[in-house]
């Protein structure tokens, strides 16, 4: 009998991305109406409420690309770790970095005019998340410790030292003894371009872009992927490894730390410990989908935003908010399994053709011993 | 500090170091046969979760105990089909695995937020020592999971260092190749440590919802399942250094909570003062200057890490 063997194809293609990003989409929604029926709940109604209030109408739309706004700059963050293969799990404490940075620059500047404590505050936002990750960053140039332990560790830690603020020395005194820090200045406000998207959303748009052409098109991008994917060969061209490392990673908290200012003067008005609001860990699921391509984010960070307004909707349907988080898991799980599936094919091997080369074989040694 | 606040803590340390020890167990015994798994976190949630509830319709502590270890199997399972048996990417599948239990404990644990079982663990007085001073308090009046979680210790380090099985999973996480060559099925042998590493992760998550916080709330697990993953780099894969950082990690964790009504003075400043928030951030500090400081010691030495850490193995690509 002859048995089928699964044979790999070489390496992933974009397009058979996109089709595994989209049967994830597919297989997650199956998944989750199970849930939901399970759960005494209509799927056809919650799956509608979740599409009319992601996509239907501009309204609806505003507030999809306001949430895939820091899903696409911790996106790319993960991305630009992971174009090196690094794994930068921690964008979520970079981003409470970034905003703890941002809150203490309009603090002592708020007297400032809008654009300028805007830039002020996205600068310090950056050097907020560099400044996280420098530690992490250093560790694992020259020792080589796991950076998917450390980042991971100091998302802890920045969160707590939101908590801190909060309660110590940052309390608000004009809060009626609420623990919350004092709102960011009005003039901060990022200005909106259509209801809830805001310009954070051109800031993500033209880091993606200007991270795409970097890492596919120049040589620094080049060194940068080859160092990650074969570092013996990137040693023998002169490649500083150590250098690449530090650069990919401080980079990446750089950027995380942007979204977390983003997300400060664009949709919250104040510090706090919910800022960064899962999406740092979000942003991993974005990046992988995305292959690591800057191109890819984009358009997985919108989807992921659509699927994030849409979860919170449903709440009003008496439906668990978790259930957004499980969607999102689904989606990357279903896309895992369909890119590997994608990228086999069947090969059938058996009996009949091993047979064929025993019997050649056979009658090779036949000759053999004759001529002997 | 009062001589009874002091036992309390070394009483804390040794619970919170079987809670860390059980999931880092689990978890080395995945990466010794070649499998990272960063779901820990998930499947401790997952545990957790599961035990509480079965521990609230059961009234049974152990039945409880032994479905979250049956619900981290099956989460682990889920690692082990979508990165061993497909070869997909062991670090997103791991993620995704935290992430997606995390929300699924959440979802399934919604309605039993606030609830208590009737029964829970209680502690298991060890005739004539547990009346020893100090010692007897801290070593032989635990909770019968923490002599569990010794026994497993060394059943683990008994299989993996001197049994037939536990050289062909170390194989298999040495050199996949090799353990194929020497008749042995890589991916049983994986899936096999990663289902059982995620029994490990789901009894302790059980552990955490049934005695040492009881009851269920969103995220209460926080954190402890990825301390366990880098306790396994601590432990340089060795479940005897294993149980040694674990200790060390749980003193830290039962020191948190505890050092705001110590009214000590460390470095010119009164603990006691520092916010309980400031605190928190202890644990996570240490676990990072602690992987420093033992890469910095080893850094000249060849990586102790399974070899095959990380890496699908198919066969066809040989």
């Amino acid at each position: 009998m002859r048995k089928p063997a699964l044979v790999r194809r070489d390496r992933v293609l974009p397009a058979t991305q996109a089709l595994g990003f989209f049967v994830g989409i597919v297989v997650a929604l199956l998944l989750g109406a199970v849930l939901l029926i399970v759960s005494d709940h209509s799927p056809a109604e919650v799956y509608e409420r979740m599409f009319d209030s992601a996509l239907r109408g501009t309204d609806s739309l505003s507030r999809t690309l306001g949430r895939a706004t820091p899903l696409a700059l911790t996106g790319l963050s993960v991305a630009v770790a992971g174009s090196m293969g690094l794994w930068n799990i921690g964008a979520e404490g970079q981003m409470m970095a970034g905003a703890i940075v941002a809150t203490g620059v309009a603090m002592m500047a708020d007297g400032l005019s809008g654009p300028l404590l805007i830039a002020l505050m996205m600068a310090a936002g950056v050097a907020g998340g560099m400044l996280l990750m420098l530690g992490p960053a250093l560790a694992r140039s020259h020792l080589r410790v796991s950076e998917i332990i450390t980042t991971l560790m100091l998302v802890y830690v920045a969160i707590r030292v939101v908590e801190w603020l909060e309660t110590g020395p940052w309390k608000d005194p004009d809060s009626f003894g609420f623990a919350v820090i004092e709102p960011v200045p009005e003039q901060a406000a990022l200005p909106s371009l259509f209801g809830r998207a805001n310009i954070g959303m051109l800031i993500a748009l033209g880091l993606l872009i200007v991270f795409s052409v970097a890492v596919s098109r120049t040589a620094w991008g080049y060194e940068l992927r080859l160092a990650g994917s074969s570092p013996d060969t990137a040693r023998y061209a002169g490649v500083s490894l150590r250098r690449k490392v530090l650069v990919a990673l401080i980079l990446s908290g750089g950027i995380a730390g942007l979204a977390g200012a983003v997300q400060l003067t664009g949709s919250a008005t104040r510090l706090e410990s919910g800022l960064s609001n899962g999406y740092g860990f979000a942003g991993i699921i974005v990046a992988a989908l995305a292959l690591m391509r800057p191109s890819g984010v984009a358009v997985a960070a919108f989807v992921f935003g659509a699927v994030q307004v849409g979860g919170q909707s449903i709440q009003t349907l008496g439906v668990s908010s978790a259930i957004a988080d499980i969607l999102q898991a689904m989606i990357l799980f279903g896309a895992l399994v369909a890119v590997v599936l994608f990228n086999y094919r069947i090969r059938w091997t058996g009996p009949a053709r091993e047979q064929q080369a025993d019997e050649r074989l056979g009658s090779a040694i036949t000759q053999e011993a004759a001529d002997v | 500090m009062s001589e009874e606040a002091l036992i309390g803590l070394f009483v804390a340390t040794v619970q919170f170091g079987t809670l860390v020890f059980l999931a880092a167990l689990g978890e080395l015994i995945a990466e010794r046969a070649g499998v990272l798994n960063l779901g820990v976190e998930g499947m401790m949630a997952m545990g957790a979760v599961s035990g509480f509830m079965v521990g609230l319709e059961t009234g049974s502590p152990w039945a409880a105990f032994f479905a979250a270890a049956a619900v981290g199997a099956l989460v682990g399972g889920f690692h082990a089909l979508v990165s061993v048996v497909l070869g997909a990417d062991q670090v997103v599948s791991g993620l995704a695995l935290t992430i997606g239990g995390l929300g699924l404990a959440a979802y399934v644990g919604r309605n039993v937020v606030g609830e208590r079982p009737e029964t829970l663990f209680t502690d298991l007085g060890i005739a004539g020592l547990a009346d020893i001073p100090w010692i007897g308090e801290i070593f032989f009046d635990q909770p019968p999971v923490v002599y569990l979680a010794v026994l497993l210790g060394f059943s683990v380090w008994f299989v993996l260092a001197r049994t037939r099985l536990g050289l062909a999973i170390r194989a298999a996480g040495e050199s996949a190749p090799t353990a194929d060559t020497a008749g042995h099925s890589v991916m049983a042998l994986r899936s096999g440590a990663v289902m059982v590493g995620g029994a490990f992760a789901g009894a302790a998550g059980s552990f955490l919802s049934l005695y040492m916080a009881p009851g269920w709330v969103e995220g209460m697990v926080a954190g402890r399942g990825w301390i366990a993953v880098a306790l396994v780099i601590f432990g340089a894969w060795r479940p005897g250094r294993l149980a040694l950082g674990a200790l060390l990690f749980g003193f830290t964790l039962a020191l948190q909570p505890r050092l705001q009504s110590f009214d000590i003075e460390l470095l010119g400043v009164e603990v006691n003062r520092i916010s309980p928030a400031l605190l928190g951030i202890l644990p996570f500090v240490l676990t990072v200057v602690v992987l420093v400081i033992i890469s910095w010691r080893y850094r000249h030495r060849p990586s102790v890490a399974p070899a095959a850490l990380g890496l699908p193995y198919r066969r066809e690509e040989r």
